[in-house]
């Protein structure tokens, strides 16, 4: 499996939404291996994750990233009235990637005999591994994952920690931002606290 | 890879999902055949195949047609927020307002000709310059999805976007929908010059709100 090499990086990031600031003079440094990010409910951890993706606008600061960055937030962001191969498939061809393994990888992640289901009629549990069946097919060198662990039966959480484990090796950038699941504090390489916008 | 393959994906995504979930069409036709069945009932047959009558209810009836399957579309990707997902790829601002105006337009082209051989039919309109009269149409049919696109894109997190769209939407289709009306009236009653005059002008409205759409859009997603 290739070694990838990325950094991502905020620098005196402010977000402001509706008037509010939700993320006030943030920098964060990010590399290889996992990161974690906590904290309590509306501190600002989705924002920050969307701010590394440049899904929300900087009010004032920098965001820095070399490679793509594979967003998956709190919903599986797949379009309904295409199946989950379908959904799949067009990630992979924007981006230009290769298409081989999309099967496979669906079929890792449960879900060998839906791969032509519309999404619509999938779980909400089986639409979240299809989503995050995104971080093997696309491959990409940085992972933003807000609480990927939503909708996961036990067997689906341990292989989401099997990804999560396997792209840390693979050297690239994962970010996780979850309330639970402490086992994964001995994976981490870095923590986040995040508390009403502010970054400890 | 260009900017047209991302759009051309956009579309085929669009056209496939409108397949699947023909929500959109399917109120599109609805509506449009509604309207061209009331017609003659309403007006009385004489003034229905007027010339200038008929287009212009047919081009009002396609202007809400748009508005219909434009907020359907967007509607299906504010679901599991998949408008997320499709604008955080690379290229993917850019190639959401090309890919969903071509992918309306030729939905759209789908609802105008139902509802333009259910009106030459029904209303047994005589019809003096048929080639005229497509082009018009097709023409129209680029013209109105820039529009509406750039409208409800705006709306977008609105809560009242199902009302305020028509509300925004409509002044500024007016131009497009007289020079559409005239135009198929010229088509109809024989007139070449004119329905040729119109259809330049339709053709200037559709490049103009297509190159505004890709410079907003983008910008206005965030």
């Amino acid at each position: 499996m290739r070694k990838v090499e990325a950094s991502a990086s905020l620098r005196g990031a402010t977000v402001i939404l509706d008037d509010r600031p939700i993320l006030r003079d943030v920098s964060v440094e990010l590399g290889p291996g996992l990161t974690l990010v906590r904290g309590p409910n509306g501190a600002g951890k989705t924002t920050l994750l969307r701010a590394f993706a440049g899904l929300v606008p900087l009010a004032r600061g920098t965001r820095e990233m070399t490679g793509d960055a594979l967003y998956i937030g709190h919903r599986p962001m797949l379009l309904r009235g295409l199946t989950a191969r379908e959904n799949l498939t067009f990630y992979v061809r924007f981006r230009g990637l290769a298409e081989d393994g999309i099967a496979n990888a669906l079929d890792a992640w449960g879900l060998g005999n839906d791969l032509d289901r519309p999404v619509e009629r999938l779980s909400a549990g089986e639409r979240r591994r299809a989503s995050l069946a995104r971080i093997e097919t696309e491959r990409l060198p940085v992972l933003l994952l807000d609480e990927p662990f939503a909708d996961l039966d036990d067997p689906g959480v341990s292989r989401l920690r099997d990804a999560i484990a396997g792209a840390r090796e693979d050297g690239r950038i994962v970010v996780v931002a979850t309330h639970a699941h402490l086992e994964l504090d001995d994976l981490a390489a870095s923590h986040i606290a995040v508390d009403r916008g502010i970054v400890a | 890879m260009m900017e047209l393959d991302r759009i051309g994906l956009v579309v085929g995504r669009e056209l496939r999902a409108e397949r699947r979930q023909p929500d959109g069409i399917v109120a599109a036709v609805t509506f449009i055949t509604v309207l061209v069945l009331l017609e003659s009932l309403i007006v009385g047959p004489a003034v229905a195949r007027d010339a200038d009558v008929a287009p212009a209810l047919f081009w009002l009836a396609l202007a809400f047609a748009t508005i219909l399957a434009t907020m359907r579309s967007f509607d299906r990707e504010l679901e599991d927020d998949a408008l997320e997902g499709l604008v955080a790829l690379p290229g993917g601002r850019d190639a959401l307002f090309g890919g969903k105006v071509v992918a309306l337009s030729i939905v759209l082209a789908l609802v105008a000709a139902v509802g333009g051989i259910l009106s030459l039919v029904l209303l047994d309109l005589p019809l003096a310059l048929p080639f005229h009269l497509v082009l018009v149409v097709v023409l129209g049919v680029i013209a109105l999805p820039p529009v509406v696109v750039v409208n409800v894109v705006l709306a977008l997190r609105l809560r009242a976007r199902a009302a305020l769209v028509p509300i925004l939407a409509l002044p500024v289709l007016v131009p497009q929908l007289v020079a559409a009306s005239r135009g198929a009236s010229a088509a109809i009653s024989g007139d070449a010059v004119g329905a040729l005059s119109w259809a330049g002008l339709l053709f200037a409205f559709a490049v103009v709100y297509s190159v505004l759409g890709l410079t907003i859009v983008p910008a206005a997603i965030d």
